[in-house]
């Protein structure tokens, strides 16, 4: 799983008010090369909850993400660790965690699996 | 020869108030007598007290009945037919018998047709997001990411298939367009007006609940996306009809078990609760004619040496889909069994 993918990621137990993001618990990080886009970049940048992202950042390992994002956004530094952190880093294994309910939805061979449970819908 | 496209019946429905949703197989709960969720009475048809009880824990039967399904399945079709898990589109008064490759393209133009008929491709510039509910092994996904250049999550209950088409989203580059989850479609794991194309391919004849899939399907579709849903429905009812004749019923039963479906609904069904639900230029239409060689190619290449020692190594459940193949057929001869398309688009 990457960051662009969790950082649409919800939980949606019944009741939950806190839905996003879900903190992520990492037991194996990859990094995968992918081929630097600055327009689908900056076109991401627009719709990216960029706290969202550092903190996931942060819990694969990577720390090199401002706290908020540049407002000179063509900035080409920024932009190869902003395409870093949001397409390069792979969650293999671990979980995502729901700040309200703790919930754990877990992350195998790079497949989150949100399915609920009878009780949670 | 020049080919004509002619879906059978092209049906733009005016805005009207709808009372009431005419099928009672729409909610699993009903308190009606429903059609069974499989073949065998459960309590929901007796009308019970337990009927939420007992349908519940059936909806999490069916739920791990089509997860395993499509793990076991999933690696026999791709290998005989390929990524994509759908009905090819074919000209309606084809006679000719086609290749392999010529089902393969068949395939892709029930995704393009599919993107016409919704009115997208005059649109292409405005798709940036897709999200692929039941998105087997990703073939659709990958696909509308090439052609828009779009963000694409897929989801899907099995395992198995999310796997798979997060390695072949990789072995074709695409790896950053496109990923998949496991996620149920009737509780999306995402924010509400997300998505600007809602892409459902064949997946609702799986959905034990019409009304809320539906809900979902409209809940995470932003303001002015296009929702495309392409399913298997039985005919629309007559004006007065309860329900589908007995046999017609009994056909549609032999079908749900091999194949893991809960109750059908028609294709008026889907427009009543997308028009219960507000949303604009809601169209439909009848392509049972264009899929029409679709079933009987399925089961011939079931038949090659290739395919029948594929089945075998397989396992239960795909031999008992590869029987079930006839009834299919059957049904669409008999005019039970239609393969519908319905789009919409959700307001600003």
């Amino acid at each position: 799983m990457r960051l662009i993918v969790h950082n649409m990621l919800t939980c949606n137990i019944k009741g939950v008010i806190n839905k996003f993001p879900l903190r992520i618990e990492a037991e194996k990080v990859i990094k995968k090369e992918v081929d630097f886009n600055p327009d689908f970049l900056r076109h991401m940048l627009a719709k990216i909850e960029w706290k969202a992202l550092v903190d996931g950042a942060r819990s694969m390992g990577y720390t090199e993400l401002p706290d908020h994002a540049p407002a000179l956004e063509s900035d080409e530094p920024f932009l190869r660790k902003f395409h870093h952190a949001l397409l390069e880093l792979n969650l293999e294994e671990g979980s995502l965690v729901c700040q309200e309910s703790g919930r754990k939805f877990p992350v195998e061979k790079r497949v989150p699996n949100m399915l609920l449970h009878e009780d949670e819908v | 020869m020049k080919a004509t496209l002619a879906p059978s019946s092209l049906i733009s429905l005016p805005r009207h108030k709808v009372s009431s949703l005419r099928s009672p197989s729409l909610l699993l709960q009903s308190q009606r007598p429903s059609s069974a969720l499989m073949t065998t009475t459960t309590a929901a048809s007796r009308g019970s007290v337990a009927v939420t009880a007992a349908a519940t824990s059936s909806v999490e039967a069916l739920r791990e009945g089509i997860a395993e399904f499509y793990n076991e399945t999933s690696g026999l079709w791709e290998e005989i037919w390929g990524d994509h898990m759908h009905h090819g589109f074919y000209d309606p008064d084809s006679s000719v018998q086609l290749s392999d490759s010529g089902h393969r393209e068949a395939q892709i133009r029930m995704i393009e047709e599919s993107l016409r008929f919704a009115g997208v491709t005059e649109e292409e510039k405005k798709i940036k997001r897709v999200v692929d509910v039941g998105c087997g092994i990703g073939g659709s996904s990958r696909y509308i990411a090439s052609k828009f250049g779009a963000e694409c999550i897929g989801i899907t209950l099995s395992p198995v298939q999310a796997k798979r088409a997060n390695d072949l989203a990789t072995a074709q580059s695409l790896s950053h367009k496109v990923s998949f989850q496991v996620a149920d479609a009737l509780e999306q794991p995402f924010e509400d007006g997300i998505f600007d194309l809602v892409w459902s391919m064949e997946s609702g004849e799986h959905m034990p609940d019409k009304a809320k899939f539906v809900k979902e399907l409209v809940r995470v579709a932003a303001p002015g996306g296009r929702i495309i849903i392409v399913t298997w429905c039985h005919r629309n009812l007559s004006q007065g009809e309860e329900a589908l004749q007995p046999w017609e019923q009994n056909l549609l039963d032999r079908i749900c078990k091999t194949f893991y479906l809960p109750a059908w609904c028609s294709t008026s069904d889907y427009v009543d609760l997308l028009q219960s639900l507000s949303l604009q230029d809601i169209k439909c239409a009848d392509w049972s004619e264009n899929v029409a060689p679709f079933w009987p190619a399925v089961i011939r290449t079931a038949l090659t040496w290739k395919g029948l020692v594929s089945l075998l190594r397989s396992g239960m459940k795909s031999i008992k889909g590869a029987l079930t193949m006839p009834l299919m057929i059957e049904g669409y001869k008999k005019g039970v069994i239609k393969f519908g398309i319905i789009t919409c688009q959700k307001p600003l």
